[in-house]
Formats: structure tokens, sequence, C-alpha cells
């Protein structure tokens, strides 16, 4: 897997990571993970708890919610939405 | 504005590649090593639809070239936002993505696409759109958006080994994986 842009959130993102592509091959891809609460989800808290910071202090947050105001068009394509 | 488009056919099957995909940046494959860190800020399944929506930043060691760089003035490393989505219905995955750094001065938008060809093979086919958008001289935009697709194409050739180690990396790791499920199936026996 890939690190993180946080050192400190290496071991959570690590954690995170590993859970998600089992959960994807496994059940995702077969059907059988239509909801988001999975067994991913108290470690994806716990990453982005850890990773929200590092953004702040990089002071990329901002820059995150613009680039989010500019793929609001992709959603309206890609996941169908009328 | 410049267009780069490149397409790949690659021999394992769509779910093995859409598996694949979410490694494609770590330790498997040695062609990445601009690619510094991958986050992943968003994920959900649409309710009605069953896609899965990704959003992730992904940093890079600057690669805009040197004269590039200390023109626009930028930092050594570089960002990206990406969007993904995967629909297992019709078996897509389609990632949207563009240039955080020096969004004021050039944006880069890419879309990846990955679709079965048959059940044995996936295509890959990417389109990025350069352009340019510092005010001044048509030709210094154009220098730029030139010296982007040229950095694009040399990456399409490298992305496209690095994802051929991981494919094969990971098509190695579920056999084994199976191997030890159904040895300690036996042992249950």
């Amino acid at each position: 897997m890939s690190a993180s842009l946080a050192p400190e959130c290496n071991e959570v993102k690590e954690r995170y990571d590993t859970c998600f592509l089992k959960w994807y091959s496994e059940k995702y891809l077969r059907g059988n993970g239509k909801t988001d609460e999975n067994e991913c989800a108290s470690m994806f808290k716990e990453y982005q708890k850890c990773l929200q910071v590092a953004l702040k202090d990089r002071k990329i947050d901002k820059l995150l919610d613009e680039a989010r105001e500019d793929s609001k068009d992709y959603d309206t394509i890609h996941l169908k939405r009328k | 504005m410049k267009v780069f488009s490149n397409s790949v056919t690659f021999n394992y099957s769509w779910e093995e590649v859409s598996i694949a995909n979410w490694q494609k940046y770590g330790p498997w494959n040695d062609k990445s090593a601009h690619v510094i860190a991958v986050d992943t800020l968003n994920r959900s399944v649409d309710p009605e639809t069953g896609i899965l929506r990704t959003e992730r930043l992904i940093t890079c060691q600057q690669s805009a070239p040197k004269w590039l760089q200390s023109l626009l003035g930028s930092s050594d490393t570089s960002q990206v936002f990406e969007t993904s989505y995967v629909n297992p219905a019709e078996k897509t995955v389609t990632m949207v993505s563009h240039n955080l750094t020096m969004s004021n001065l050039v944006k880069v938008q890419e879309t990846v696409v990955y679709q079965p060809i048959n059940g044995k093979q996936t295509q890959f086919v990417q389109d990025a759109r350069i352009t340019a958008l510092c005010g001044g001289w048509q030709r210094i935009k154009n220098n730029i958006e030139d010296a982007l697709v040229t950095r694009f194409r040399e990456n399409a050739a490298k992305g496209k080994e690095g994802f051929e180690c991981v494919l094969a990396m990971s098509r190695r790791a579920f056999a084994e994986e199976r191997e030890r499920e159904q040895s300690g199936q036996l042992m249950m026996a």
C-alpha cells in the first residue's frame, strides 16, 4: 500500500487500506457490499481524524474544498443522478 | 488547450484490474516513485446505483520540467485531486482528476476508464486535457502545454509497465490466498 502524506497517519492508513481491499475484493465486487457501514468504517474514521489535522496544518483543506466544488459536475454524470 | 489520449489492453479480467487499481501506487510498482503518497478523503456506496465513489489526494514529487518550475515558482511536491466511480453492474471504473497545485496557471484534467473487453481482457482509456491559463504570450502557453503533453506521454509508458507488475503480483497474492484457504479447509475436514 502507498504511504500517507502525513507520516504520523501511516499506521492507521495501512490498517484501513488492508481492510478496504479485502472488503472490495471479497464483498463489494461480489455484490455484498451495498452499505457504508462495514467492517472498515471505524478504521476509516480513525484515519480521517489523523489526516484532517495534517491537511489543515499544510493548508490543503481549502484547496480541496475548491476542488470538490469543481468536481460536482462529475457526480451528475458518473453517479447518473437526474 | 492540448489533448493527450492513450489506450492500453491488459490481459487480466476487469475484476482483477479494478482490485489492482487500488494498489497501483504501492510497493509493487517500481515505476511510480514520483507518487509519494495516496490518501483517501471520502468513500461511499451510492444506495440507489451501488456505485462506489472515492475521493483521493495524490501527492507527487514535482514532475514539471525545471524551467517550468522556476518560471511558475512552484514547490517540489504537487497534488492531484481524484474522484473515482466503480460501477459493478456495468463493470466500469472511471477516474477523473485535476491538479491542485499551480491550478491558477495551468489546468490538467484527466479521465481514465477501465472496462472489460471480454472475461479475460480489460481496456484502459486515458484522456488528458491541458490548458495553460497564464495571460501573456501564446508562445509561452504553447510551450507549457507541449511540455506537459510530453510528460504525459513519458509517464503513460511507465504507467503501463508499472501497472503490469502490480497486476502480476496481485494475481499471485490472490492465488496464494486461495491455496491457504483450501489447505485450511482440508485440515479442517
